[in-house]
Order: structure tokens, then sequence, then C-alpha cells
């Protein structure tokens, strides 16, 4: 075998049923990139159709890509593969988590761990490079998960990397993560561990990730690199002016300024001017916690965290004596959803109000406790719909109409509605280890709706955010650059997780420059309409679209950061601000030494998006996705009214959508991958076009493909 | 004045030198002689017959501040891709993977309160203090460990070694690394005068400084960076 780089060549499988492992040869999924699409290779090839996701049958795929573990910046993500316990078809989908999990994988050999089967008990599983054992975890079951990784680094040393899941995983909870590190989670397949008696994949290497190119190449890219990159989501204008900036947006996370600290750090550390030019600024540009929790963070704020070589540190970490006092560590950390999830729940309340003496630093201290919570126990906030759900159930009465009397009256309600986070002690408690009624809620919407009979308000209700009935919510859909964002929202079984066309519109830049670059990537500067001021849907807004989807599948392959990835901006005035989207091809190019255009990487990933549509087919048993999957919920092109009269769709100040439009739209969407325009499934000529022609076989054999 | 004796000069000109060069003595200079120069150190005889090497005096040293650092790793994988063409933690020259989560300690019962990410969140870095009496060089039995001319620091001379580990078995702090890819013995090389790792650092929180403030930042009660001396190592 010829010299491999990026990749390390072998993919791990370990078989819990019989604890035999074997190696399995990376290269034969090479068109598939890695990561993300080794992981759909993987289930469509070897998990049938209508396997339950908590059936020995199912597989879980650990995924890394070429680029990981090279020293690319925002390279250390992990992409997770599975069945989703969420899907009301138990659809495929991704769950990923940054870290540094995947790296250190790299590092001991593996481009991907792949686990089957089921093991007779609870085991955890050991990898120091290329020696694998299934160890007993009988004595860590139940336990949360800081606990666990402490038990198992202890055991294999302290440099260990552990990805594991806690009591919510455990009891097969559908809303559990898979967490690594001290703050990253993955969604959504955390009850899949569990179901294979998994309690932890840990892993030491002491390989390293081969670079075809000459060192001094990867050197200058790294460097040009690193003189475009932004913020945290390519954010590349400051929340404040600046001398070296010509704009400013308060609502940038570029949050870094003189007089702003991480207040904790000993002696405090001032985040300073950050100058682009200035390589050892870049860290703290993004003050995370004043964004997430205020500024009231500031003085609590101890360090910014986050993943493997990535200079843009966005997990706030941070030092909050008040949590020992109801019995939990003062240092937590988190970023975004990590911490607005568990704080999502208070809303039934109005949100967290001053409690228990802690007066204005009730709101950090009660973000505190509820994303230590979530993050020993294990449980999965489905992008922030579990508080939506809760204030929804407890409003309408459906908690009151479900829950056994005795249940509902041993809630703590009154701390709910005092704004009191202790309420989230309690509920998480319930919630993780399965008690009473009430932790259905982390059935996901879709189960959770027909187990307590929820109608059609549950799913129309603007505020519930439920983008289709497959169970998921809005993440960044019509609210971000109008249908680009909606249209994204439907090619997914959970939240769409999908910051290609966020890191570029979300950049700060004004509009008229945004314009002018989508005009060069699309074609037309009508690929994107100003915020909250939208037209109709148009041919380049359809290739946005693509460019996004496909794009993200190409990042949870590489496996890059799509919170940061693509490089479609700078913070350089001198450039126009403009990025440079060829970047991860000529990355991926340096680093495997297989030579790739922009358009020929995009083309590898498309096969991925275009994969992943015909796992969703074969598993809904059905070529009407237009019909039975990617119909949006009537929320979303229902106009808003003000003083009891409707805002018409495509007037300034509303971002509400039109049907016709994004029927339309959806049309525009499946012609640019090739899908048949009626149903929106993927043709034989498609298929077979990009690469696909064995999936082409198998659907024309169910008969799922268009007529 | 021969070569050799030039450098002993030289050498015991630094303070720091000449203080461990007495310390290891045991007991005065006078009378000690030169009896061989070799590529990494002058090998003198003590007056009471112990036979030394001594080692140039290093420019400097590089050094981590746990306070500013965020545990990004580019610095490990800027060193490996300089140094060896490819991206690894385990044969960085500076070590922070291995002080990540748990800090240099260790996993301990109180490991929410210790230094760590899954503690406090200090993050300390070991970095190569280039030893004024490097026991890797010390320890290498084939003279592999050498002084870099321009840089003075400790160098493995790749040619030469043997692959036996006996530097990372003698470094107190474990810097030199076989790499088990090579089978050749990896350490900081300052990387001729111009250190990847501190460029590659996007918070400046690692960086070259003179041997003098290298020792006081990494030596004794006000040692802020690589964690306390170990017991029984010196400068």
């Amino acid at each position: 075998m010829s010299q491999i780089f990026g990749w390390t060549g072998k993919i791990l499988r370990v078989d819990l049923s019989t604890g035999k492992t074997s190696i399995d040869d990376t290269m034969k999924y090479k068109d598939f990139i890695g990561g993300e699409g080794i992981g759909y290779k993987i289930l469509w090839d070897e998990v049938p159709a209508g396997t339950h996701p908590y059936d020995p049958a199912n597989k879980l795929i650990l995924g890394a890509g070429p680029l990981c573990g090279s020293g690319v910046p925002c390279s250390g993500r992990t992409t997770i593969v599975s069945l989703l316990p969420t899907s009301p078809f138990h659809g495929p989908g991704s769950s990923h988590m940054g870290g540094y999990f995947s790296v250190e994988m790299k590092y001991a050999g593996w481009d991907a761990i792949v686990l089957e089967g089921k093991a007779p008990k609870p085991v955890w599983i050991r990898i120091e490079d290329n020696k694998v054992k299934i160890e007993d975890a009988r004595w860590m079951w139940g336990k949360g998960i800081f606990d666990t990784m402490a038990m198992i680094s202890s055991q294999m040393g302290k440099e260990a990397q552990v990805a594991a899941i806690g009591p919510a995983g455990e009891n097969q909870l559908n809303m559990a993560v898979i967490r690594t590190g001290t703050s990253h989670s993955a969604g959504g397949h955390g009850g899949i561990l569990g179901a294979k008696n998994v309690k932890a994949v840990a892993v030491k290497g002491t390989g390293s990730v081969k670079i075809a190119a000459e060192k001094a190449k990867v050197q200058e890219l790294d460097k040009f690199m690193m003189s475009i990159i932004g913020a945290n989501n390519q954010m590349v204008v400051p929340s404040h002016p600046q001398p070296w900036a010509e704009f400013n947006s308060p609502g940038s996370r570029w949050t870094g300024r003189p007089g702003l600290f991480w207040g904790a750090a000993n002696p405090p550390v001032e985040t300073g001017v950050c100058d682009p030019k200035d390589m050892q600024s870049v860290g703290f540009r993004t003050q995370k916690a004043v964004f997430d929790l205020g500024a009231g963070a500031e003085k609590y704020t101890v360090r910014m965290g986050g993943c493997a070589h990535c200079p843009i540190r966005c997990h706030s970490q941070l030092k909050v004596p008040q949590l020992e006092k109801y019995g939990m560590d003062p240092y937590v950390s988190n970023t975004c959803v990590g911490w607005s999830g568990p704080r999502g729940v208070m809303a039934a309340g109005g949100g967290i109000k001053e409690f228990d003496g802690n007066g204005a630093d009730s709101s950090v201290v009660g973000n505190g406790i509820g994303t230590t919570m979530v993050d020993d126990l294990g449980v999965w906030c489905n992008y922030g719909q579990i508080g939506r759900d809760v204030k929804w159930f407890h409003e309408k009465g459906v908690f009151k109409r479900v829950l056994p009397a005795e249940e509902y009256a041993s809630i703590p309600w009154d701390l709910l509605l005092k704004g009191d986070p202790r309420f989230l002690i309690d509920f998480y408690d319930r919630v993780a280890h399965k008690k009473g009624e009430l932790w259905h809620i982390a059935d996901g919407s879709a189960w959770i709706a027909q187990r307590w009979g929820l109608g059609d308000d549950y799913w129309d209700h603007k505020d519930n955010k439920l983008w289709t009935r497959g169970g998921y919510p809005v993440h960044h859909s019509n609210e971000s650059a109008g249908q680009v964002g909606a249209l994204i929202s439907c090619f997914t079984n959970r939240d769409a997780q999908n910051h290609t066309h966020q890191n570029f519109i979300g950049s700060q830049l004004p509009i008229a420059i945004q314009k002018e670059i989508a005009g060069e990537i699309f074609g037309s500067p009508d690929a994107l309409d100003p915020p909250q001021n939208y037209t109709r849907m148009n041919e380049f807004k359809a290739r946005f679209v693509k460019w996004a989807l496909v794009r993200g599948r190409l990042h949870d392959s590489l496996t890059l950061c799509n919170w940061m990835w693509p490089m479609a901006v700078s913070p350089l005035k001198e450039r126009k601000y403009r990025g440079d989207t060829s970047l991860e091809a000529q990355f991926f190019s340096a680093v495997t030494g297989v030579t790739k255009t922009e358009a020929e990487l995009d083309k590898d990933a498309e096969r991925v998006v275009t994969l992943f549509r015909a796992l969703t087919v074969r598993a809904m048993g059905t070529v009407d996705m237009r019909g039975k999957h990617d119909a949006m919920n009537k929320w979303i092109y229902t106009p808003d009214k003000k003083d009891g009269k409707e805002i018409p769709q495509f007037t300034k100040g509303t971002i509400q959508m039109e049907k016709d439009d994004l029927d339309k739209g959806l049309g525009m969407v499946y012609k640019q991958f090739g899908w048949d325009e009626k149903t929106g499934a993927p043709t034989k000529a498609g298929l077979e076009a990009i690469g696909l022609k064995d999936v082409a076989d198998e659907l024309g054999s169910k008969g799922l493909l268009p007529a | 004045m021969s070569e050799s004796k030039e450098k002993e000069e030289g050498l015991l000109g630094s303070t720091s030198s000449r203080r461990d060069f007495l310390r290891i003595a045991g007991t005065g200079i006078a009378g000690a002689f030169v009896t061989l120069t070799l590529g990494c150190a002058t090998m003198v005889r003590t007056q009471d017959g112990k036979n030394l090497k001594v080692w140039a005096t290093p420019s400097g040293a590089m050094v981590q501040d746990p306070n500013l650092c965020v545990g990004c790793r580019r610095c490990e994988s800027a060193c490996t891709i300089r140094n060896d063409g490819k991206a690894s933690a385990y044969v960085a020259r500076v070590k922070v993977s291995r002080n990540l989560n748990y800090g240099v300690e260790g996993v301990s019962s109180a490991y929410a309160l210790a230094n760590g990410q899954h503690g406090n969140f200090r993050i300390v870095a070991e970095t190569c203090r280039q030893c004024g009496q490097p026991k890797c060089g010390d320890a290498c039995p084939a003279v592999a460990i050498k002084v870099d001319k321009k840089t003075g620091a400790r160098v493995v001379d790749s040619r030469r070694c043997v692959g036996c580990g006996a530097c990372q078995d003698a470094c107190p702090w474990h810097i030199a690394t076989l790499d088990p890819e090579t089978r050749i013995s990896t350490k900081c090389s300052l990387c001729d005068g111009d250190p990847t790792c501190a460029k590659a650092c996007p918070t400046g929180s690692i960086k070259f400084y003179t041997w003098e403030e290298a020792e006081k930042l990494l030596w004794g009660a006000d040692a802020t960076s690589g964690a306390s001396a170990v017991s029984g190592a010196t400068a």
C-alpha cells in the first residue's frame, strides 16, 4: 500500500456482541471523504431499512476526516453518524462534538470507530494506539459523565480523551448526548451507546497525521487562513469601535476590546484591541461569556476554551463559587445552546429571576446550575426545544392532563414560576432517570405529540419553532436569509446544524458588501436579501441553499468546524472583506496529496448530501419527500399580524414565508441537485451521475425511484 | 588559548552555569582540567577525580503562561509540522495535550478543583528548559544531544540517535520524547532562534525568554509555569 496522507487509512470496527475487533480500510470510502460521509456509506451498506435505533443491528460511527488532526485551523470536530431515535421514522442523522476526541483518535491511528452489535454487559472501550480492549464498565454505570471521565483517565492515563454517556444515555433517552471534554456534546445519539451497553470510548494516541505537501506549503496556507479568519461564526466586524476597524456591529461575537476582561483569570486578562493582523490576539477576539450570558459574566470568566487546533475559542470557562452551595463544582463551561438549552426550560416562568440571595448574579449562577445538570447527566435539549415544550405543556395544561395527579403535585412548579433555577435540579433528575411520565418530554417532539395527543396547534404555534413534523426545530432557518435558511432546514432529520450560510450572512458586514460577495459566489447579488426585508424565491437563492448544504456535509466529512468554515468573508479591508471559498480544497490537496479543485471537492460532498437523501427515502419508504418529509409547518408561511391586520410577506419587517414561494423554492433546490422536481427524491440518472449506481439499483429494486 | 579552554571559560562566565558546575562538582573547580571536547559539551575532570560534561549556556528557553493558554494545541501541531513534517501531539516539543484535562499532576479525587479542563481550567504546558546541565544529554550514550551553535539549545542529532530512550527517561519532565514512528528522539531545538510554537499561539501564551528570565519563570517559589521543579532537578 502506498503511503497515505491525511487519513490514517484504518477504521476500527468493534463487534460488541462477540467482543471481536477488526480493521477496515478507509480508502475504500474515499469517495465519501471521511467523517459524516463514511458514516452514511456504512449505514447504507450495513444497516437495513426499518432497523430500530436501539436494536443491536444499528451501528454507530464516530468519525473524523482527513483534515482532522492535521493542524488545519478549526479541525477538531468529531462527527457521529447513526439512526436518530428522535426521528419519527428513525431516519439517518449526524451529531457533532468539538473538543479533542477525534484528533486523539487520528493520532491513535483511526479515521473512524464503528460500534456494532450490543455488549452483554456494560463496557467501555480502551484504545491505545493499535491496542483495543473492551473493559468492564459495570462499576461506573450510573455515574455522571464528569466522574466517568475521571475514572477512565485514572486507569488509562491523564492524556486519554474520552467520549461518554451519562444516565440519560444509559437509560436510552431519545434526547441524550455523547459528550467529550468538559463541554462538548453531540446531541441525539447518547441513547444508542446506552442500548449497546457502551458507557464510554476512550483513546490515547502517540502517532501522527502525515502531511503530503512540503511543510512550507501548509505553513503558508495556515498563515493565510489566520489572516482571513474572523471571530466565532466567522464574524469579521468587531462589536465595538476599534482603531483598526472600518465597521462595528453590536450583534457581533467579535466582542474582544479594550476594557473587556477574562475577569476571573489571575491576574485578569484584557481581551484588548485584537487587531486582525496580530496573530497573538486571535484567541481573545471572542469573549463569549458576555455574549451568551450578559455583561455580568465578565467577572466570572477564567478563560475561553474550545477545540483542538482552533484559534477561535468559543466555550466560556467560568468560576462561579456560588455553585458550591448547590453541591456543584464552581468551574463550569459551555457555549451557545449549551447554556440556553437548560436556561430555556425556565421560560415558562419568564426566565431565571433573582433567587436564593444571589442577587444580580442569579442569571450566571442559574445558567451554571442548568449546564452542570445536563452535562453530567447527558441530556440533550433538541436545540432548545425542551424549553419551548415545557412552556407550552405547562401553559396549555398538557402536563396537568397527562401526568398522574400524584406526580404532577410532586413537581416543584412554584420554583419554575418564580424563576428559581433550582427547578432544573429536580427536572433533569426526573428526565434523565426516566421517572414517572414527565421524562417522555425527552422522547422528542414527534413521539411526544403521539403519546400525549398533541394536535396541529402544537405544531403550528409560531413560538414552538418546530420546523417539520419530523419533530425538530429551527436552527438558522427563515430568520437567516429568508428562503435560504428556510429551505436548508428541510433537508435534515434533526435541527439543520448548518452554519454555512450563517457564517456568511452573520458576518456583520454591511449588507451591500455581503450582496456583492454573494453575487460573486452565486451569480447574482439577488441570492441574498437584507435581513427582514425579503424578496421572492429565485435561482440564485437555490444555488445558495445547495452551496450551504454541500459545504455543511463537506465540513462534517473533512472534519472542519461548520461553526467557522467556510471562509467566504474576511476582516481585511484591503481584501475588500473577501475571504477564500477554495481554502478547504487547498488544505485538502496539501494535506492528503490528492489534488482537488474547489468544484471537485464540492462534488464529493454533494455525493454525501445525495446519499443522505437516499437514506432518508429508504428509511421513510416513499419517494414523496416533498409531501412527507420536506413539508414545513404552517406557522412558517402564516403572515404575522399587527393591530389585527396581516403583514404581507415580502414586506419590510416580517420574516414570514409564503407557501407557494417555498414550494417553488423546494423544486428549485431539487433541480440544483438533479433530483426529481416533483417529489424531491434522487433519480436513477442523478444517482448514477454522481457515482451512486449501487444506491440507484437498491432504491430501484424497492420501488423507491421517482417515475 | 585552545578552543576548549576558551569554551570552558565562556561557560564559567555564566552565573547559572558556574553555580551548577560548582554544585555538581562537589568541590571547587580549581585544578579541574579539560580532558576531552565533544560535540555536545566539554569533558572536564575535577580535583577529586570525577569526570563531568560541562555544557555551553543556552540562549534561553520557551515558557508558557498558564493564565493565557487556551488549550488549542496549535503550538503542538505547528511544532511537529515544522520539525517532523507531520502533525502530532505526542512528539511535540511543547507538551500541552498530556496536561490538558487533569494538569501535570493527573487525576485525583479533587479533580474538579485541580488544574486542567476538568478542573479549574488552568492549562499548564511543559516546555524544554534547555537545562544548564541537561540530564537528557548527560544520559545519552551516543552523544547525540548537542549544543546548537546559534541558539545554545540542546538538540538531537538524528544521525547519531540510536533510539534508546535514555534521554526521555533521564529528563525529570520527560520532555525529550522518542518518536514511536521513527525511533528517533525529539526535543525542543528553539527552531533556529525563531520558535514556531510562539508564532502559532493565538494568545501569546508561549514565548521565548532569555535563560536568566526563563530560570525565574520555571524554578522556585515564583515559578509561573511548568509546575514546580521536580525534586533533584537542576537548571
